[in-house]
Formats: structure tokens, C-alpha cells, sequence
């Protein structure tokens, strides 16, 4: 179950390009003409801006993942890499930290404008909360009582708005022609490579705001220019909210130039709730060059009857997270290949440190020890591999246990990390040490434990059963608390352990840590350690890769020897394609089975 | 009538409010519309947060927020109608719109279907009650009635689409399956027409072997690749249709009827190639509704023409038979064009569609896009007519079983009179008034039953847009806005439908008035 929908700018660094640093050779279209793929996906494409709060969906994501170009992109590792053929990026200082973005000359969007530093511009400020000067304010029934102020004013409806592109307060500077574009961040902040991207053309969306005024693309660029510079409200208010809402497009708008592209693809056909067609787009040179002319991307809910359209040629490629039956029957289809592969949505069991139950220190009249021995004891007995094997290897043979809290298997330095972290001692079903650990601890047993878990959710309620079957020979009491409000009961302190899942959108190091710093968002159990606070502030300000990694270490060899918890399994994905079709692999982070569409190729159809 | 009408429409607009009232209330308490952004690692969770409930307005308790909607609603009087926006912030108006049109298409169709089809097997076993064909169906409509729709659904994209079309690639009929299916429909006929031992053996001789020859002719020629009908075929079943419609309409026994059909249908088949050349050129629904529109009057004319004892049941048996005829000549001119549209790019030989309501991108004659969405209506319309197939066929067996133990069918056939007249005429209009009670309640339960067919078949209507709103992966996610679109658009028709069915009920039985 997906527990978060994309968050953060992860979600939209996205972009086409395979890495030939220093490689510029003319290329040619290498499109086929005469050939296409049709892929499938769960949901609608519903809008084309996905940075906004309506727009940010996995399913916008994969299609403007398509049709846009960026500085860089994850591949299947997943690793980031750069896109040099349509901009560069350049670190020019650590303090103040100082990023330099600039687009390469002749990228242009799908009309002829030049992508360019307006439309970096546009994307900092939309992202940023600084411009936004009115908050609507409703009335006790519900009616917005300052709608004059609230239409007058600047809203950008942003999902990344008091996020970490905050810290660039100061207006970038634009220079090289105007192509370039500098932010200089108030404070270190480590993951400032995914933080930032290009997004909506500011010349399109100034003409959405205006569309009375018949500017030039030019003088639409520089009037954009112009209002972020000066803070000209007149201008940022119709501007924000054409931002904000003008992208927002379930059907094919009349006017084709809303969906302008700088990447492979166009846009060409948009049916509500039913398909989307994109056609290579024949400008783009800037990036890795797609084989195939038309992609048409299906929506359809209903996992069997992807695999029946698979089976029935209606579509080339399916992905999704398989049950039992799905998998069983996509592998019977002959015409067609499944491969298995983990997601990034990850199992875990956190224990809760705060709240008067078996866990916490106040229970033992705050006998840090004996609490920590409780937890080490509970820790020992989740069978993590028995779940694995009995609940995930049958879905994807290739699982294997997740034993770090910060990264996941296949990210850079994962396998140092696994050595270093103190994970091992909660490798394997332990119950002679539980016990003992528990015996030495003088808790009488047994020991209530109240677990949380989606009650609903079939795959939990077997994990929970596995669990409290193991606690039992232990001496644990493993009570039945799964609730489906469970997320709603996150961090209320009614139950003292929980299963649940994070879902990772980027490689961050920084991503996690709202998790065990005292008192941060995240953070659901009340674990509180200086030196995990000490570490996750030195790693904001921390570029060195290396470095970053020994401290990530030290943090989890203290969140694994503070028994915080530990993590299962990641989530099985299938992705099914026909034979017809060569090249389709999956990645664990977004886009999917989409990162690589450019290297897709089919055979042609015979010519009309 | 209008005391009545509006009588009736003011207790069911009150039976509307209160029930929306109480879904509006259950659906808000049914879950948590923040889910997913609590369980969020974005950096700026808390402004997701208050952003989702200033636009939701969930700050203020389900108890109240149902006025917000329900002002909304009474918007509409002064053209602002707005039923709120769901959880990713389009309209539900804009949505309701159109997936009111796909799914209203398809329940249409389908119920249609079903009273036709159930009517008609509901009769021919009432009249052949406790024989094998009686049996037979029975056992079928139990069966049919008992699969669960999604089941029923993957089977038959299973068996009519995915192998149909890998049929396709090499239409030839095994021997074997032609026997097997000549024996059934031996079989069936045998069972509907009844009669002695010797009877029943000529009827089971030539229905059987009328089959076995006709599918060796679709084998043979590989018909299935290249269907058509041509003009002796449509002339051959025209004139069959004629005998057909006027031994139910009229009887044989009136010859003027007969004539009337023969001559409609003699001049069909003569217009058969004019028609052909004036398809030539684009043409579109209208041109099809204004040729209907010629035909019916045309055939009026002839049955007043030939006239008889009775004008206008000529008149009546003229128009059925005008309409089956020129139902016959579309299909013929619909299957021209099948194999443009099989071996097209898009469609590739694989015609039969598991998913949508449109191939993507299909550009096309008015012929192809109609065969499109025939393609694409097939399944999830079989599947739905199916199951609802059973119970018209055991309401109206019932219901005409009834009837035909009444005195007053006694009296008729005491007088004299044919048994046509005193089945069509005396028993079957009787019969159908049950059946109308059945079919109001049904069209409300087959919007439901939409739900998860469209979900299976991937079609885009109102079920999607309800499933949607209940949330994604099993979650509860009570997007509220989007369900009370779907329960107004469902309530609405679940009123309109019994309305409908209290006007029937007059025009049927002269002892009902609605006043």
C-alpha cells in the first residue's frame, strides 16, 4: 500500500537524457517511423504542472517524465545521473552554498521559445513560500471571507512550498544570455542536487494569466522576469494562480500550447480518464533519443484486466504491485515476459518510546536500561526472514530483507552500511536471547505488547500473526490492535508497536531523518538521541559523499543498539511487456517501469 | 396526471434529501480524507495539510459541511450548479459529466437487451412449461444469475475475446465443434416448437442440419475473416422476418398484414444498392436517423396502402418489419467495413476489446468508429446482460403462467379465438405488468452492478469515479464530493425510472389511473 504520493521535488527531477559528458556529436532522430507501445497505468493523467498540490501524482509524473527535459534523472540503481546535452549544473560554493544551473543554446519548447532562465526563474519562485502573501480565510460556514484578497493576492499552490528551496531567499541572478541561473542558499543544505528542477514554461504561463495581452514569447518571458524581480504583485497574483491551476487538464484543452514540451515526447491526444498519446516530438535533440514515434499510455484500474489486455495486445507494458492471482496470471501469458522486482515502499516495525507501555523508560520508573533491553528483547523475535519468505519471495523470488533504516538494498554504500549499522543482531528469530535479555531485565512476563496495523490489509494481518506467534514463545504478549484508521493513530501513543510502510521518492540522505530527531515531523515514537541529533544536523551541511555516508552510519548504529525498530521487506513490483516489445526494465523510484521509455524499441507496422 | 406527477415528485425529492443527508454523514465518518499526507516525508507536510482542508473545507463538521454541498446544489437554480471538487481538486461536476454518458450508454444498452432476450425466453418457457428446453434455461438463468459479474467478466475475455480473437487468425471451425453445436440447436428448437414424436425428430433433423451447413459455409469461406451479408441473404432473412413479425402481430390469417411486410420488405432489398452509393458518402448518426424517419413513414404509407380489416395493424406490422429490415441493411453495411477496421494498425486482427470504450487514436469512417465502440461495448454489455437475463426470464415465465391459469384466457379460448391472439393479446399484456415493477428496480441495481463491471472492463463511467472516491488500494479515503455525485445521479435515475413505470402501468392496465 502506497502510504505517501510523491512528495518533494524527487518526484519531478525527471528527465531524458543518457549521460555522453563531453560527447557532443550531431545526432539524428533515431525514430522508427510507423511504430508504437502502449503502456498501461492505474490512474488518469489528470494534470500537466506536477508541482502543484493537484498535480503531483506518480501517474502525472510518468507522463510529463516524457514530454520534459531535466539537469538529471535516476536511473534503475537507482543512481542520479546528469543530463549534459540539456544543462549543466555547477556547485561555485560551499558557503554561502552556491548553485549554478544553465541551459545549453538551440533547447527550445515544443513551439520554437527557448527554454531559458525565465523558466528557471518561474520554477523558484512558484516553490518557494516567499511570494505567497495571502492564505485564504474561511468563515465558520465554510465561505472564504477574503476572496478579494485572496484574487488579488499571490498564491502559489506549490507541493514543494516550505520545503528546502526556502533557504534560497535572495532573487537568483541571471546571466550567460540569459540562460543561466544562480541560487545561493542562506543555509547548507546537503540534498540541493534533487531540489531543484524545471518546470512549467513561465512564457506559456504568462499567457495563461493574460491571454488578452498577445505578447511575444520573448516579451512573455521577460514580463515574468521582470514581476519576480520587482515582486510586482499585479502580475505574480493572475500569474500564481494560472500556475496553479491553468495546468490542471484531464482532457485535451483547445489550446494544444498548455501541454508545450521540451522532451521527447508531445502530448497529442488526451482522453479523459481513458488514454493519453504522445508523439515524438521532432525538435529535441537535447537528451537520449526515443526509437519509438508514438507512446499511448492506458489507464486502467483493475490489475487482471491489465494482464487480459496484455494477453489481448491492447497494451505492450503493464506494472504494478502483483497479488498472488495477478502474477499467476500474467506469467501464464505466453505472448509476454514478467520480470519481479522491489519497490520503494518499504515494511518496517517501529516501537514506541513514549507513551507508558512496554517500551518506554517511565514504565520502569525511567530505567533507560530496562527498557532498552525490553525493546532489544521484542526486537529479537520479529521473524523477519519467515515473513519474507512465506509473504514476498512468492510474489518477487529476488526479495531480500531490508536491514538498513536509511537506505535501501542497491543504494550507493547499502552494503557497508549492513556491516557497520549493528543490524545483525536482529538477523535472525532469537528466542533463547529474548529470554534472556528479558530475564535480566526482571520484567515479569508476559509482556503486553499492543500492535497497530492495517487491519484490512491482508499481507499485515499475516505479518501480525507471524509476530505474535514468535513473541509468544518469548514471553510477549503480542496484542491485536490493527485498526484501518491507522494512519490517522500514527504517533497518538495507543498502541506500542506498529507496521507500516515509508515510500522512498529520491535518494536524499536527508529524507529520512525527520524520522529520529527529536521532536520532527516524522518522528512517531518519541525517540530522542543527542548523538542522532548531532549527526543528522552535521549531515545538512555535509557534501562530502563519503562523510555523509560514516555519519549515516553512526546514526543507525545508534537507532539498531536503541532497539528503535527494524525494517522487513521492500514491496514486490511486477512488470509485464510483450515480446514484441525490447529493453523494458523497472526502477524502484519514479517513474518506474518508465525511466527508460528512450530505450524501448518495437518492429515497425507495415506503412499505410 | 399532474397532482399525481407532482405529488409523486415531491416525496421522492424528500426521500432524496433525507438519504443524501445520511450518506453525506457516513462517508464523511468513514475514513480519513488526510491519510496520505500524514503518513508524508515532505518537508512541508503541515501546509499540504491545511491547503487539503481549506480546499475540502474540513474544518467544519460532516453535520454542517452537508449544507456547504447542499448550497452548492441549490446553485443550480441561478446557473452556478457545483457539487464541490474531490480530492485532487477538479470539479465533480466536469467529472460526473461525462461518465454519467458512458455508463447511462451502457446500462442502457444492456437493460434493453435483457428485456428483449428475457421477455422472450420468459415466454417460449412458459408456453413449453416442464419440457428440456424449459429445463435447460432455467438451469442456465440459475447459473448465470449465481456467477459473480467480475468472474463472469474475466471469463468472457477469456473465451469471446482473447481465443475469439486468436480464432480470428485462422477462422476454420473444427468438425467436431460443428457437430457439437448443430446437436444443441437441434436440441433447443426441438424444445421450443414442441409437438409429437415425429414432429419434434423433423424439427431436431433440419434445425440440426441447417446449422452444421451453415457454420461449414463460415468455415469454408473463412467467413468470420471477411463477414458480410449481401443482398440475397438480407432478402432471405427479410422475407423470413416478414413471416415472423406478422404471425405475432397480426396472424397469418390476415393477409393484408402479410402483404404489407412482403412489400416492405421487397422494396428494402430493391433500395439495397441505392443505399450502398448514398453510404458512400460521409455519413453520421443523423443521416441514419433521417432515413429511419423515411423508412417508418414509407412503411406507414404501405400498410395503409394494403389496409384490411383493421388499417393500422398493417400500418403496425409494416413498421416492426421496416425497422428489422433496416436494421439488417446496417449490419450488412457495417460489415464491410470490418475488414478496414480489423486489419488496421491500431486494431491489428485482434478486433474484440477486454478494455475502454475506444481504441486510442482510431481515426475512421462513421462505420469503423461504430464498429469500434460495438467491439468495445461487447463485453462488459454481455456481461451485464447476463446477469440480469435471469431474472427477467423467471419473472416473465412466472408472471405469464399466472395469467395464462386466469378464467378470462379460458373465456378466450372457449370463444374461439387463435392462440396468438389469446397469448399476444390477452395474456402477454397482463403478464408485462409485473415485469415493469422489476424493470425500474433492476435499472438502479445494474448502475450498481456497473461498478465493478466498468472497473474489469476498464470503462470509464460513474462506477470508476465511485471507486475512485472510496480509495485507492483498499484505503479508506472518503472522498466525499465525487459519491454524492454518483448517489444523485443513481437516486435521480432509480425516481425517473419508477415514475416511468407508474406511467406504463396505466397504459397498460385501462383499470389504473394516475390521477
Amino acid at each position: 500500500m502506497k502510504i505517501s504520493r510523491l512528495t518533494a521535488l524527487g518526484a519531478v527531477v525527471g528527465a531524458t537524457a543518457l549521460v555522453l559528458a563531453g560527447c557532443s556529436a550531431p545526432q539524428a532522430s533515431e525514430i522508427v517511423e510507423n511504430t508504437s507501445i502502449s503502456a498501461a497505468q492505474n490512474a488518469s493523467f489528470v494534470g500537466y504542472n506536477t508541482q502543484t498540490s493537484n498535480g503531483n501524482s506518480t501517474y502525472n509524473s510518468n507522463i510529463t517524465y516524457m514530454t520534459t527535459s531535466q539537469f538529471n534523472y535516476y536511473d534503475n540503481s537507482p543512481k542520479l545521473l546528469k543530463n549534459t546535452k540539456f544543462g549543466t549544473y555547477t556547485k561555485v560554493s560551499d558557503s554561502p552554498l552556491t548553485i549554478k544551473y544553465t541551459i545549453n543554446k538551440g533547447v527550445k519548447w515544443s513551439d520554437g521559445t527557448a527554454v531559458n532562465a525565465s523558466d528557471l526563474l518561474l520554477s523558484w519562485a512558484a516553490n518557494i513560500s516567499k511570494f505567497n502573501n495571502v492564505k485564504p480565510v474561511t468563515d465558520a460556514k465554510g465561505n472564504v471571507t477574503n476572496q478579494a484578497a485572496v484574487d488579488a493576492g499571490v498564491f502559489f499552490d506549490s507541493v514543494n512550498a516550505g520545503g528546502a528551496l526556502d533557504y534560497v531567499t535572495d532573487t537568483p541572478k541571471i546571466s550567460d544570455g540569459g540562460r543561466a541561473l544562480t541560487l545561493v542558499y542562506s543555509k547548507p543544505y546537503v540534498d540541493w542536487e534533487v531540489n531543484f528542477a524545471v518546470g512549467v514554461p513561465a512564457h506559456e504561463t504568462y499567457h495563461l494569466a493574460f491571454p488578452d495581452q498577445k505578447l511575444s514569447p520573448a516579451k512573455e518571458q521577460a514580463a515574468v522576469i521582470k514581476a519576480i524581480q520587482t515582486n510586482d504583485t499585479t502580475v505574480l497574483g493572475p500569474l500564481s494562480k494560472a500556475w496553479s491551476t491553468g495546468y490542471d487538464q484531464p482532457a485535451m484543452p483547445t489550446d494544444k500550447s498548455i501541454f508545450l514540451s521540451d522532451g521527447p515526447y508531445t502530448i497529442t491526444s488526451l482522453v479523459k480518464d481513458q488514454f493519453v498519446t504522445l508523439t515524438a516530438n521532432k525538435k529535441y535533440t537535447w537528451g537520449p533519443l526515443p526509437h519509438v514515434q508514438k507512446i499511448t499510455v492506458r489507464f486502467i484500474q483493475d490489475p487482471l484486466a491489465q494482464v487480459q489486455a496484455l494477453q489481448n495486445g491492447e497494451v505492450g507494458i503493464i506494472n504494478g504491485q502483483p497479488t498472488a492471482d495477478t502474477l499467476s496470471a500474467l506469467k501464464a501469458v505466453k505472448s509476454a515476459t514478467a520480470i519481479s522486482a522491489n519497490s520503494a515502499s518499504y515494511e518496517h516495525v517501529d516501537l514506541t518510546m513514549n507513551n507508558k507501555g512496554p517500551f518506554d523508560p517511565a514504565t520502569y520508573g525511567g530505567d533507560a536500561a530496562k527498557a532498552l533491553a525490553v525493546r532489544q528483547a521484542f526486537l529479537k523475535i520479529v521473524p523477519r526472514q519467515e515473513i519474507l519468505d512465506k509473504l514476498i519471495k512468492p510474489l518477487n523470488p529476488k526479495a531480500v530483507l531490508v536491514d538498513s533504516q536509511t537506505l535501501l538494498p542497491g543504494y550507493a554504500g547499502y552494503d557497508d552500511m549492513i556491516k557497520a549499522n549493528d543490524s545483525a543482531q536482529y538477523d535472525a528469530v532469537d528466542v533463547a536471547g529474548a529470554k534472556a535479555l528479558l530475564q535480566q531485565a526482571g520484567v515479569k512476563t508476559p509482556v503486553n505488547v499492543k500492535f497497530m496495523y492495517g487491519k484490512s490489509n491482508t499481507r499485515r494481518a499475516n505479518e501480525y500473526q507471524l509476530i505474535a506467534a514468535s513473541g509468544k514463545s518469548a514471553g510477549f504478549n503480542v496484542i491485536d490492535a490493527g485498526n484501518d484508521a491507522w494512519p490517522d493513530k500514527l504517533g497518538d501513543g495507543t498502541y506500542d508497536a506498529v507496521l507500516f510502510a515509508w515510500q522512498s521518492t529520491s535518494t536524499a540522505v536527508t529524507a529520512t531523518m525527520a524520522q529520529w530527531q527529536t521532536g520532527a515531523g516524522n518522528n512517531l515514537n518519541g525517540y530522542s538521541n543527542k548523538d542522532v541529533d548531532a549527526a543528522a544536523d552535521e549531515l545538512n551541511g555535509t557534501f562530502d559523499k563519503a562523510k555523509q555516508l560514516t555519519l549515516l552510519e553512526t546514526i543507525e548504529k545508534n537507532l539498531y543498539d536503541d532497539a528503535y525498530g527494524v525494517v522487513i521487506f521492500q514491496f514486490p513490483d511486477v512488470v509485464g511487456y510483450s515480446n514484441k516489445i525490447k529493453h523494458v526494465s523497472d526502477a524502484p523510484l519514479s517513474p518506474t517501469v518508465f525511466w527508460n521509455f528512450y530505450d524501448w524499441t518495437t518492429p515497425a507496422q507495415k506503412a499505410k | 396526471m399532474v397532482t399525481f406527477l407532482s405529488r409523486r415528485l415531491i416525496a421522492s425529492i424528500i426521500v432524496l434529501l433525507v438519504a443524501s443527508y445520511i450518506v453525506y454523514v457516513l462517508t464523511c465518518y468513514s475514513g480519513d480524507p488526510l491519510q496520505d499526507l500524514r503518513t508524508s516525508t515532505a518537508r512541508n507536510k503541515q501546509t499540504l495539510i491545511e491547503n487539503r482542508i481549506h480546499a475540502l473545507n474540513l474544518d467544519v463538521p460532516p453535520f454542517l459541511r452537508y449544507f456547504i454541498w447542499f448550497s452548492g446544489l441549490l446553485r443550480g437554480f441561478i446557473g452556478q450548479f457545483d457539487l464541490g471538487k474531490n480530492i485532487q481538486g477538479q470539479a465533480v461536476t466536469s467529472q460526473l459529466g461525462a461518465a454519467m454518458g458512458s455508463t447511462l450508454q451502457l446500462v442502457t444498452t444492456a437493460t434493453l437487451l435483457a428485456i428483449i432476450v428475457g421477455v422472450i425466453v420468459g415466454i417460449t418457457t412458459a408456453l413449453r412449461q416442464y419440457t428440456s428446453y424449459d429445463y435447460s434455461v432455467t438451469f442456465l438463468s440459475f447459473l448465470f444469475f449465481s456467477l459473480p459479474i467480475f468472474w463472469l467478466a474475466v471469463m468472457l475475455k477469456q473465451y469471446l475475446a482473447i481465443n475469439f480473437n486468436d480464432f480470428l487468425q485462422d477462422p476454420v471451425i473444427a468438425p467436431g465443434i460443428i457437430l457439437i453445436v448443430s446437436l444443441i440447436a437441434g436440441i433447443a428448437w426441438l424444445g421450443i416448437l414442441g409437438g409429437g414424436w415425429r414432429k419434434r425428430l423433423i424439427t431436431f433433423g433440419i434445425a440440426a442440419l441447417t446449422t452444421a451447413i451453415v457454420l461449414e459455409f463460415f468455415s469454408a469461406t473463412r467467413w468470420f475473416a471477411h463477414p458480410g451479408l449481401g443482398i440475397v441473404v438480407v432478402f432471405v432473412l427479410g422475407i423470413g422476418v416478414a413471416f415472423l413479425v406478422t404471425t405475432l402481430s397480426a396472424g397469418l390469417a390476415n393477409r393484408k398484414a402479410l402483404y404489407s411486410s412482403l412489400s416492405v420488405v421487397v422494396l428494402g432489398t430493391a433500395l439495397y444498392y441505392p443505399l450502398n452509393y448514398l453510404f458512400l458518402y460521409p455519413t453520421t448518426g443523423w443521416t441514419i436517423l433521417i432515413l429511419a424517419i423515411i423508412a417508418l413513414l414509407v412503411a406507414g404509407a404501405i400498410g395503409w396502402f394494403w389496409g384490411g380489416v383493421d388499417r393500422w395493424v398493417s400500418v403496425r406490422t409494416a413498421a416492426i418489419v421496416v425497422v428489422l429490415m433496416g436494421a439488417l441493411i446496417l449490419v450488412d453495411r457495417y460489415m464491410q467495413s470490418w475488414n478496414v477496421y480489423a486489419n488496421s494498425d491500431e486494431i491489428g486482427g485482434r478486433p474484440i476489446a477486454t478494455i475502454g470504450s475506444s481504441t486510442p487514436d482510431l481515426i475512421g469512417s462513421f462505420w469503423v468508429q461504430g464498429l469500434d465502440s460495438f467491439t468495445h461495448l461487447l463485453l462488459p454489455t454481455a456481461a451485464l446482460l447476463l446477469a440480469s437475463l435471469a431474472g427477467y426470464t423467471r419473472y416473465t415465465r412466472a408472471s405469464l403462467l399466472e395469467v395464462m391459469n386466469q378464467d378470462y384466457i379460458r373465456t378466450a379460448r372457449a370463444k374461439g379465438l387463435s392462440e396468438r391472439a389469446v397469448v399476444m393479446r390477452h395474456a402477454f399484456r397482463n403478464a408485462l405488468i409485473p415485469i415493469t415493477t422489476i424493470v425500474a428496480l433492476d435499472f438502479g441495481a445494474l448502475i450498481g452492478g456497473a461498478v465493478i463491471t466498468e472497473r474489469v472492463f476498464g470503462w470509464v463511467g460513474m462506477g470508476q469515479m465511485f471507486q475512485q472516491a472510496l480509495g485507492a488500494g483498499g484505503s479508506p479515503w472518503p472522498d466525499v464530493n465525487p459519491i454524492m455525485g454518483v448517489f444523485l445521479v443513481t437516486g435521480i435515475a432509480a425516481v425517473v425510472f419508477n415514475l416511468l413505470a407508474d406511467l406504463i402501468y396505466t397504459s397498460l392496465d385501462p383499470r389504473i389511473r394516475v390521477s
